[in-house]
């Protein structure tokens, strides 16, 4: 029978990693990640998980020790966030080039300096080249079921791409909420069993982890690009098997009130359940505005973001994270998407949410006027941060 | 020490884990320490490997000189990778999955053990995972150009501490990494010299046959660091043991043996006079590093002797 | 010759072909020209083959950073690379090619003779006679000099000076005397150059790469012939072998085996020619000869 609980995102996730029958989790602790990986632990000690939990000495390490553990053919995870993502930041890349398909939380947090726990998308784009799939979730139920699906995403054999669950630091993290759980049974017969085509296994060696000269790292790049643009199928597929078996469904782009909306505002992870009131009130009082909600961020979901956004003729897009000296990391993106569009909307970016500032049901309305007001006078300008104290 | 049979190279296994045509330089020592290694090893091994020389030349895509499984990640976690195979090979095994019998086996050079990946090693070596360590040290980053590390012993000219008007080169003692295994409390701590195979193959099976975590130091002559003739490989290594600038030994379960210690040391100017880059070293300072190497030989024989 | 003079070098690891390259381009400069000096960025170790190249103009910009792939001027610093790497590969008619060898002009014109000029030299023999070991670099320098005046010989002492200090005599005479005693031909148009075939790697496409780049086609490094690298090479005396095999124990190539007979035999395919064998021999049946 499916179980209706109150859980925290954290244990929510947790619960995931447990129904997946991980075989390994190496994690580190930070804040705001630690609920995750504490719970991981205690599900382990409970004899109700069983997996080798690494309680390594650092992040490096942590996602040190699930190369190796996924190279040999275990089932991985782990959970960081903010600097710890930071520290493992060149062993992000080498677990994507080296297709090995371990699944990690990351709690969006902030980056120094100053040092900041509280959670925001610098984090998240620091990663964003790093050739893995990232996913954004919005509340606890979400980071269930998409966590779950991140391990039969990844593992398939047509991706065998690690997969980056975000979930918002605190906001979401930390926030408790009732999670639909369904039974164990359904949850096995939903997610194969994992197999590496080349674990390490000394009856099949294989040499993982050779340099390429010049000649041959381009093509290893685009191999590894193509593997990543072509995951969108197998994402779209299980997402689907998963709308079937579980009556949840997910999207790579997903809107709310958007249909007739002439005005839309694109938001990532948890803040967008805030905008979702904020879009209410502005029908309520007649206004043709709705919301865009990109879940998945890598692969860019390019095809179905056009579909969805192109007949707007305003695009308001929110980032958590501030490019220091540059544009938005997601408006700058989203411009490039629309770019050669024959008919495609004005974009106009925001900045804000940074640090785990909040921003209410009426910020996101003020910021929705804000930016028609800018579209109307022709003044979109590089770049505006929301709720910024000038004195 | 060595008396076997002059016909004992014979007893070696021709079995190849590490194939000819990798690409190390000529007369490299650490290519012949990682040899016999792999042949005391066997097949049922997986090696998880440093970024390095030995790593370099083994593997340039889309090649590989290594007929076991092998891995490489990056520089400074081959001991933390191993770790996860090793978690991971538990953990599927008693899940029922039914695995050939493997043990794990980190390898790096001196810069990944001594330095940047000596967090990675402390941590697995305190979890206590069941893998060999083996740290070839070169005693500089050779494969970057000779750059001091902090397995550089002191004098030695590299070239980011070189000797010059105002500089003996490396102004520092060597790390004592054995002893830093051995304060973990590690059931096998060795070490070796690929210029004493048959010692250095024993310890490899000695090493390996231990549960936990174990720890091989392997001395590997670097002729074009060391700017020596790349016929001198074995000797000079030889040399490093006979001036008791390498002493040969074990410590199983914290309890030091001194495995070759000759009635008289050679004076350490016969190790250091072959080698370019000790050439600057003054009467004095070759003074000075003989009393050092006086204390610590004194040291670990009084230490054999407890 | 163009505006911008292009020369590749060849040699290997450790023989000073990088250095050649840095020497030339200093000496150029000193004399006012422009010039640029790089090697071929790689993983190459002490013994395998490697290139350095130079660009020299009197006044014309050098803007490209690309390796040269047709050269006005060659220099081949090894003889032992005459086989095994096609190193007139794009060079331009009527060009020049620069080869260290003790075989006389004559027979390596027969070996490698097209349309170019070609000098040759025993850059190897000056160096052991001055140099008292087989770093050629300098003398090379003075054969080409000889062969194509790019520089002017007087030019050279200076940056030879400040880079070998105490040393710098002696490769000031190794220079001159290879400037005196190269031979030249000279470039006669419609020369074929000779067909020869030299190995090729195939590079593959993103899509023949395994998944993460995985090998498992396990010791395939093996068809790496290492033993191209090699400038000296064992000869067994079979009067004083016993076949102890303890050549075969030391050799850092595993490449040692023993034949029917019961003698240890380096494999040529990859003898690196590093003495280790010779040096621990305990009846000194090994001996090491020039390749």
């Amino acid at each position: 029978m499916e179980r209706r609980v109150a859980f925290e995102s954290s244990f929510a996730i947790a619960e995931a990693v447990k129904m997946a029958d991980i075989d390994v989790c190496a994690a580190y602790p930070i804040t705001p990640q630690t609920h995750i990986v504490e719970r991981v632990a205690q599900l382990v000690a409970n004899g109700e998980l069983d997996a080798n939990y690494i309680p390594v000495e650092s992040e490096h390490s942590a996602l040190s020790a699930c190369l190796g553990s996924s190279a040999a053919g275990g089932r991985t995870f782990t959970a960081t966030a903010g600097q710890g993502l930071e520290l493992m930041h060149e062993v992000v890349y080498v677990a994507s080039g080296m297709r090995l398909p371990i699944v990690m939380s990351v709690c969006n947090r902030a980056l120094s300096v100053p040092l900041s726990i509280w959670g925001d998308h610098s984090d998240v784009m620091s990663v964003r080249d790093t050739g893995w799939i990232q996913i954004f979730a919005e509340n606890a139920q979400q980071a269930f079921d998409l966590t779950l699906c991140a391990f039969h995403i990844a593992e398939d054999p047509a991706v065998l791409l690690p997969t980056m669950i975000h979930i918002d630091g605190f906001h979401l993290s930390h926030v408790i909420e009732p999670v639909l759980l369904p039974e164990q049974e359904k949850v096995t017969r939903f997610l194969p069993k994992y197999h590496h085509p080349f674990a390490l296994d000394v009856n099949n060696p294989a040499a993982m982890g050779d340099f390429a000269l010049p000649d041959l790292y381009t093509e290893a790049k685009v191999a590894h690009d193509m593997a990543l643009r072509n995951s969108i199928k197998v994402i779209l597929q299980v997402w689907q098997k998963f709308g079937e078996e579980f009556g949840r469904e997910y999207s790579p782009v997903e809107t709310y009130g958007a249909e007739d909306a002439d005005i839309l505002l694109l938001t990532m992870g948890s803040f967008s359940e805030v905008a979702m009131e904020a879009i209410d009130r502005l029908k309520r009082a007649g206004e043709k505005v709705g919301l865009v909600r990109l879940r998945l961020w890598r692969p860019f979901p390019f095809e179905q973001f056009r579909q969805t956004v192109g007949r707007a003729k305003l695009l308001i897009v929110l980032d958590r994270a501030l490019s220091v000296g540059g544009p938005g990391p997601v408006c700058s993106e989203v411009q490039a998407a629309l770019y050669h569009l024959k008919e495609r909307p004005q974009v106009i970016g925001f900045i804000g949410g940074l640090g785990g500032r909040d921003i209410s049901v009426e910020g996101f309305q003020n910021m929705i006027h804000r930016g028609m007001d800018k579209a109307s006078q022709g003044k979109p300008g590089e770049i505006e941060v929301f709720d910024v104290r000038e004195k | 020490m060595e008396t076997l049979s002059i016909y004992a190279p014979r007893l070696v296994t021709k079995r190849q884990s590490l194939t000819p045509g990798h690409r190390a330089c000529s007369g490299c020592g650490e290519a012949l320490a990682l040899k016999f290694v792999m042949k005391a090893l066997g097949r049922d091994v997986i090696v998880v490997m440093s970024t390095g020389c030995m790593e370099i030349i083994s593997s340039q895509l889309p090649y590989t000189a290594w007929e076991v499984p092998w891995i490489h990640t990056l520089f400074e976690n081959a001991a933390t990778v191993a770790t996860g195979v090793e978690s991971a090979r538990k953990a599927l095994a008693r899940k029922g999955a039914s695995l050939p019998k493997a043990k794990v086996v980190a390898i790096g050079g001196d810069g990944a053990t001594f330095d940047i990946g000596l967090g990675a090693l402390s941590g697995a070596f305190e979890r206590g995972h069941d893998f060999l360590y083996v740290c070839l040290d070169n005693e500089a980053y050779m494969n970057t150009g000779i750059q001091r590390s902090s397995a550089t012993p002191y004098g030695a000219s590299t070239t980011t501490q070189p000797a010059g008007k105002a500089s003996f080169g490396q102004s520092t003692w060597k790390k004592n990494m054995p002893a830093i295994a051995v304060a973990h409390d590690i059931a096998y701590v060795a070490t070796a010299s690929a210029s004493y195979p048959f010692d250095l193959m024993n310890k490899v099976k000695k090493a390996i046959a231990v549960e936990g975590p174990s720890y091989l130091h392997i001395f590997a002559v670097c002729p074009t660091g060391w700017r020596i003739p790349t016929d001198m490989t074995i000797r000079v290594g030889r040399l490093a043991v006979e001036t008791g600038v390498f002493p040969l030994y074990e410590v199983e379960n914290g309890k030091y043996s001194l495995n070759y210690d000759p009635p008289q040391l050679r004076p350490v100017i016969d190790y250091l006079k072959p080698q370019g880059r000790f050439r600057h070293l003054t009467p004095e300072m070759v003074d000075k590093i003989q009393q050092r190497v006086n204390k610590e030989y004194a040291r670990i024989k009084e230490k054999a002797a407890q | 010759m163009n505006d911008i003079t292009e020369i590749r070098w060849h040699g290997r690891g450790g023989q000073g072909a990088v250095t050649s390259a840095e020497l030339l381009a200093l000496t150029a400069i000193k004399e006012g020209n422009i010039a640029q000096a790089f090697p071929s960025f790689g993983p190459e170790r002490r013994g395998a083959p490697v290139i350095a190249f130079n660009r020299i103009s009197a006044g014309k910009p050098i803007r490209s950073r690309a390796a040269i792939a047709e050269p006005d001027i060659v220099v081949v610093l090894d003889p032992g690379l005459l086989g095994i790497i096609d190193v007139t590969r794009g060079l331009r008619d009527g060009g020049v090619l620069i080869v260290n060898s003790s075989k006389g002009l004559a027979t390596v014109n027969s070996e490698i003779g097209g349309p170019w000029k070609l000098a040759v030299v025993d850059a190897t023999a000056i160096a052991r006679d001055i140099l008292k070991r087989p770093i050629v670099n300098t003398a090379m320098l003075g054969a080409l000099i000889k062969a194509t005046g790019v520089v002017n010989l007087e030019s050279l002492t200076q940056p030879l000076e400040e880079r070998f200090g105490k040393l710098s005599e002696i490769n000031v005479q190794a220079c001159s005397k290879a400037y005196k005693e190269a031979v030249v031909m000279e470039y006669s148009p419609g020369v074929k150059k000779a067909e020869k075939v030299y190995p090729i790697e195939k590079s593959l496409s993103w899509k023949e790469l395994n998944l993460g780049f995985v090998v498992t086609e396990m010791g395939n490094a093996r068809s790496y012939r290492t033993g191209y690298w090699k400038s000296e090479r064992p000869v067994r005396d079979n009067a004083k072998c016993i076949k102890c095999g303890m050549c075969a124990l030391f050799c850092p190539e595993d490449c040692i085996h023993q034949d029917a007979e019961g003698y240890f035999e380096a494999d040529e395919f990859y003898c690196k020619g590093c003495g280790i064998c010779a040096r621990e021999c305990w009846t000194g049946a090994i001996t090491m000869v020039e390749a």
